[in-house]
């Protein structure tokens, strides 16, 4: 049907420019990409250690810390190093264990190990965990060194094999750990999935946005009136130009969704689920991207409301930082975008495992968003072309 | 240089006409760094301190000491905010509805255990959602408990050279007492480090201007390629001037349009989100190093090719690879690996180091980023200028 | 014309590639004098004058002209090359200013060339809101701003409408009425017979004939067709005719008389008179001219026009 012909020739005319094909396709893997680096395994603080020259009990202790769970053991060289990672925030804290603290320790002398934080929360806040594993080792010392103190043991390394030896039979305090309150993220979230879905639906919004320059475009050319004087219903070609808009948008999500999966071992939930959402959310897209063309003449001026608006809602929705950790009343007005309710499906579908039944309220706030646009556009694109 | 003035200011008249120069160099970084201060202002998480609640069911002395003494040195730190809460299952309520971050809890006679030297335990209860808060309440628990442990592991050394596993309790406490007087040996000493980074809210609104800074100055070179498609550089040409102020009329035009949008962001941002961006000398020895670097490498792109759309579009692509990789939206540093390496292939990642150096330390600190910024604009634009030569045969 | 050239080219040769555009072209114009560069599409017209006026380097020959280089001379190229953005005046301005205009005189100079452009009245309003005849006259106007001894047009009436075409050509007209010498492109002979003192005729790169109309046609050889619509003694009239010497041919037909004579403009009353003693009453005269196309085809075998 004619539509069609119409949307397949606004599918070529974009592809024919290259920066499209990296903007479209590549652009949006390299973020997934970037962050799944940087953030992946988010959990997890980055320690810094310096433990040179400090023997076989300061690699024990290294040891102790890269065993702690959500504390990530980054070594570092020296002492001025570490400063420096700590002060430009490259790890969250650090700790230096001097150099013969092995000796140190064996000897009796009173040992210290420093503690490097930044003046913020998050780091002097570490520095309970920092504790607790020094803590835990220094039980195992503190007791070799008191057997030897005691006299109980000829020396220090005698001393602390036999408190090795013993530790497991003596009656412990322990700490026990229970949850409380529903799972956010499960922890068998992959390090690439979060940034995955959030990137696909901040890049399909903006992507479709996009499709306001090529409307601009045709307007400017006299194409659109042009098609009008030929025997198709205005209707007709409203519905190409978006329809053009919205295959676009499903060829890039399931570029990126392959892709994605592909490369990083990213898992998007149940297909028919992903479908729906990318759908809908494909179609609020090309609604307002359709709208925005038709309210402004110039294409640098469009393009500039463009990342503005894609940029904007992307980050109100929730497609930077999850809206988790949003405050309560900009969680609230997130909820405005069409993003934060496509964020809220995939966590569904993903981190719960939810299936298209489980996302009937999201899908059907993005198909109120997807009508509303819609119809927008058509009536603005009407008035614009009959003008 | 008079008609390179001339020229520069005709297109800037030219540029502030068409709203879309004003568009991105200022309407849409500072759009964009107002919505993300109204994100991150109130977030909670970095700014808040943790909530930590307490249960304490037993009455003897060892959970005693524990509430008071190690939580309440805990607390005066500020970083910690320490809730005592009545029941257990009152406090459980409230660590799943995320009042509180975490939770601990002594049952009842948990110290008549630890001194009858039987199995004794604490209870964390913490929101999965939550995990760092709750491994810093696992933490506490744990610092408490392996003290306590030290002391029994101490007395079990020592018992066990005997031969006979048990002593006489008289021995046993004896010997209780002495470990528990022993100093711990290892101590955990705190140094503070200064914070060389920026805020969050400084850092968006550097990132962001910085980041669109890079298609601000597009205007400047890309219209040289616009002039000769319309026929007015032949006008340039044919008029009594070198050739040399036309391009050099240009490459001022970007480098002015940079100037005003970082001007106007700078001070909108300290103004309306009180961003601080530090020294205003080293701010402007960074910017103006800034702008040189975007002017170069965005005019040398320009000289590749055939038309200003196409210009566009490439400039778009490495602007935007750029200003990724040059941590503008995220900080890339804390990437692993080659990663936070290849930051410094952006100019982009030395500007906002340099921000991040001058706010933890004195003026010194801009001079190796603007270097290396002023390294890029050198190379982009003396490449630029051999092909700009080119560009002006009409 | 005598004195100094106000243009002296010699030998101007420029090749893209294999293709050689423009190969040892040379001419000189007066002061005052209105030089007509004829030639087919193609023909290596505007390379040359891209030369004369610096805007493309040449790859040999030397270009002197009577004054500073540039400043002395004004480029009204082809497309229309304005800012659409900026206003006339605004546009006006600023090339005055480019050429070394003081900003008083500059603002002199721009109401003069907008009264005589007539635009006074929307100069003010962006260019890219004028209609295609007032961008036209304004491209013109900007070439006329700094008083340049040499005007260049490149073919300013291709694509235009004739009353505008017509508009045009008098304001050349009366340019060079006020002594300023002017090199102007076109491949439309009209222009070249009616606004030139001399033209050059330039095909495939080369200057293939030069001179006054007069001396070009002269090259052709064919003299002026004349043809009377008369009645009477018709065999007569034609043999008395052909006793002239300017007469080449003279033959009476059913009609009237058809004679081919040389320069038939000052012979024309002799041809009436001589008629008239024969008896033969003249209705109506035709006469044609071989013009320059007749040249062009008569030197080159193709026609001027596509």
């Amino acid at each position: 049907m004619k539509a069609l012909w119409i949307a397949v020739g606004d599918l070529r005319r974009m592809f024919r420019a290259r920066a499209n094909i990296f903007f479209v396709f590549i652009f949006p893997m390299l973020l997934i990409l970037v962050l799944g680096a940087t953030f992946g395994g988010s959990g997890s603080a980055r320690l810094g250690v310096v433990s040179s020259d400090s023997g076989p009990l300061g690699t024990a202790l290294v040891r102790q810390l890269q065993r702690t769970p959500h504390l990530q053991v980054v070594p570092v060289t020296g002492a001025a190093a570490l400063l420096t990672q700590v002060e430009r925030g490259n790890v969250e804290a650090g700790i230096a264990i001097p150099p013969g603290y092995d000796g140190a320790v064996r000897a009796g002398h009173p040992v210290m190990v420093r503690y490097l934080a930044r003046p913020d929360q998050s780091s002097q806040q570490l520095g309970e965990t920092v504790r607790g594993a020094v803590a835990r080792q220094a039980a195992l010392l503190g007791a070799a060194r008191f057997a030897v103190a005691e006299r109980s043991a000829p020396s220090f390394g005698a001393a602390l094999a036999r408190a090795e030896q013993v530790s497991p039979r003596v009656p412990a305090v322990s700490v026990t750990e229970t949850t409380a309150g529903t799972a956010l993220f499960p922890s068998s979230l992959g390090q690439f999935d979060e940034g995955a879905w959030s990137q696909l639906l901040l890049f399909l919004f903006l992507i479709a946005l996009t499709g306001a320059a090529a409307i601009i475009e045709t307007r400017r050319l006299g194409v659109a009136r042009r098609m009008l004087a030929t025997p198709t219903s205005p209707g007709t070609v409203i519905a190409g130009a978006t329809l053009g808009r919205v295959l676009i948008a499903c060829v890039q999500a399931l570029v990126i969704i392959l892709g994605s999966a592909l490369f990083f071992g990213v898992r998007w939930g149940q297909p028919a689920g992903v479908a729906a959402v990318v759908i809908l959310y494909a179609c609020a897209g090309a609604g307002a991207g359709v709208l925005v063309g038709t309210l402004f003449r110039n294409e640098s001026q469009a393009a500039g409301v463009t990342l503005l608006l894609g940029l904007g809602l992307g980050a109100l929705g929730g497609c930077m930082v999850p809206l988790e950790i949003f405050p309560p009343t900009m969680r609230r007005i997130a909820h405005l975008t069409p993003q934060a309710w496509g964020n809220d499906a995939f966590n569904k579908l993903v981190g719960h495992g939810a299936s298209i039944t489980g996302i009937l309220p999201q899908l059907g706030a993005l198909a109120l968003f997807a009508a509303v646009l819609l119809a927008l556009a058509a009536w603005r694109l009407r008035r614009v072309l009959v003008a | 240089m008079r008609a390179t003035l001339l020229i520069c200011g005709k297109d800037l008249k030219t540029r502030l006409r068409d709203r879309s120069a004003v568009l991105i160099g200022i309407v849409v970084p500072l759009g964009l760094a107002l919505i993300f201060n109204s994100i991150f202002g109130g977030i909670t998480g970095n700014s808040k301190a943790i909530a930590l609640g307490v249960v304490n069911a037993d009455r003897g002395a060892a959970s005693a000491r524990f509430v008071s003494g190690v939580l309440g040195a805990v607390g005066r730190t500020g970083v910690i905010a320490i809730h005592v809460e009545p029941t257990a299952a009152r406090a459980r309520a409230l660590a799943a509805n995320g009042t509180l971050d975490a939770v601990i809890v002594i049952p009842a006679g948990f110290s008549a255990r630890v001194a009858a030297q039987r199995p004794a335990a604490m209870q964390v209860i913490g929101n999965v959602g939550n995990p760092i808060s709750t491994e810093i309440a696992r933490s506490i628990a744990g610092s408490y408990a392996a003290d306590l442990n030290r002391v029994r592991l101490s007395v079990a050394t020592v018992l066990a050279a005997g031969g006979s596993s048990a002593g006489s309790p008289a021995r046993v406490q004896a010997l209780a007492a002495r470990a528990a007087a022993a100093a711990a040996p290892v101590a955990v000493a705190d140094v503070s480090a200064k914070s060389k980074q920026l805020d969050q809210k400084s850092f968006f609104a550097a990132g962001m201007a910085v980041f669109f800074l890079f298609f601000t100055v597009q205007f400047g070179v890309t219209s040289l390629l616009e002039e000769r498609n319309d026929g007015t550089l032949a006008r340039l040409v044919a008029a009594p001037i070198s050739r040399v102020s036309i391009i050099a009329g240009k490459l001022l035009t970007s480098f002015m349009l940079g100037l005003i949008s970082m001007f106007v962001l700078v001070v909108a941002t300290t103004v309306l989100f009180h961003a601080s961006w530090g020294n205003p000398v080293g701010v402007a020895v960074l910017v103006i190093s800034a702008i040189l670097a975007a002017t170069g490498i965005m005019a040398l792109i320009a000289t590749f090719a055939k038309n200003s759309e196409q210009a566009a579009n490439w400039q778009s692509v490495v602007a935007v690879v750029l200003g990724l990789l040059g941590g503008t939206f995220f900080p890339v540093s804390l990437a692993p690996g080659i990663l936070s390496r290849l930051t410094f292939v952006a100019p982009q990642a030395w500007f906002m180091r340099g921000l991040g150096d001058l706010r933890g330390g004195s003026l010194s600190a801009v001079w190796v980023p603007a270097l290396a910024m002023l390294v890029f604009a050198a190379v982009s634009s003396g490449i630029a200028l051999t092909r700009l030569r080119h560009m002006t045969e009409v | 014309m005598t004195g100094e050239p106000m243009l002296d080219c010699r030998g101007l040769r420029r090749s893209y590639g294999n293709l050689t555009a423009v190969d040892g072209v040379g001419f000189h114009i007066s002061p005052g004098e209105t030089y007509g560069l004829l030639g087919p599409n193609g023909a290596g017209k505007t390379t040359t004058i891209s030369m004369i006026a610096g805007l493309l380097d040449r790859d040999d020959g030397e270009v002197t002209v009577d004054g500073r280089p540039k400043a002395a001379i004004g480029y009204v190229p082809q497309e229309l090359a304005l800012y659409p953005d900026l206003s006339a005046r605004e546009n006006l301005m600023f090339f005055a200013r480019l050429y070394g205009m003081s900003t008083a005189d500059a603002k002199r100079r721009c109401a003069a060339v907008l009264e005589v452009t007539g635009l006074t009245d929307r100069a003010g309003d962006q260019t890219k809101k004028y209609s295609g005849g007032m961008k036209r006259r304004l491209n013109i106007g900007i070439g006329l701003l700094h008083r340049p001894k040499l005007l260049i047009l490149d073919e300013p009436t291709v694509g235009v409408d004739p009353q505008s075409r017509n508009a045009i050509l008098e304001s050349v007209e009366g340019l060079s009425g006020e002594g300023m010498a002017v090199l102007y492109t076109t491949h439309y002979m009209e222009e070249a017979e009616r606004l030139c003192d001399r033209v050059g005729i330039i095909d495939h790169g080369k200057l293939i004939a030069e001179g006054t109309r007069s001396e070009l046609v002269s090259l052709v050889g064919e003299g002026d067709r004349v043809r009377l619509l008369a009645t009477g003694n018709l065999a007569k009239a034609a043999a008395e005719l052909d006793g002239h010497p300017w007469v080449r041919q003279a033959s009476a037909t059913e009609e009237g008389i058809d004679l081919v004579v040389d320069d038939a403009r000052s012979n024309l009353p002799a041809i009436l008179t001589t008629a008239a003693a024969a008896d033969a009453a003249v209705r109506s005269v035709e006469v044609t001219e071989p013009d320059l196309e007749a040249v062009f085809l008569h030197l080159t075998g193709r026609a001027l026009r596509d």
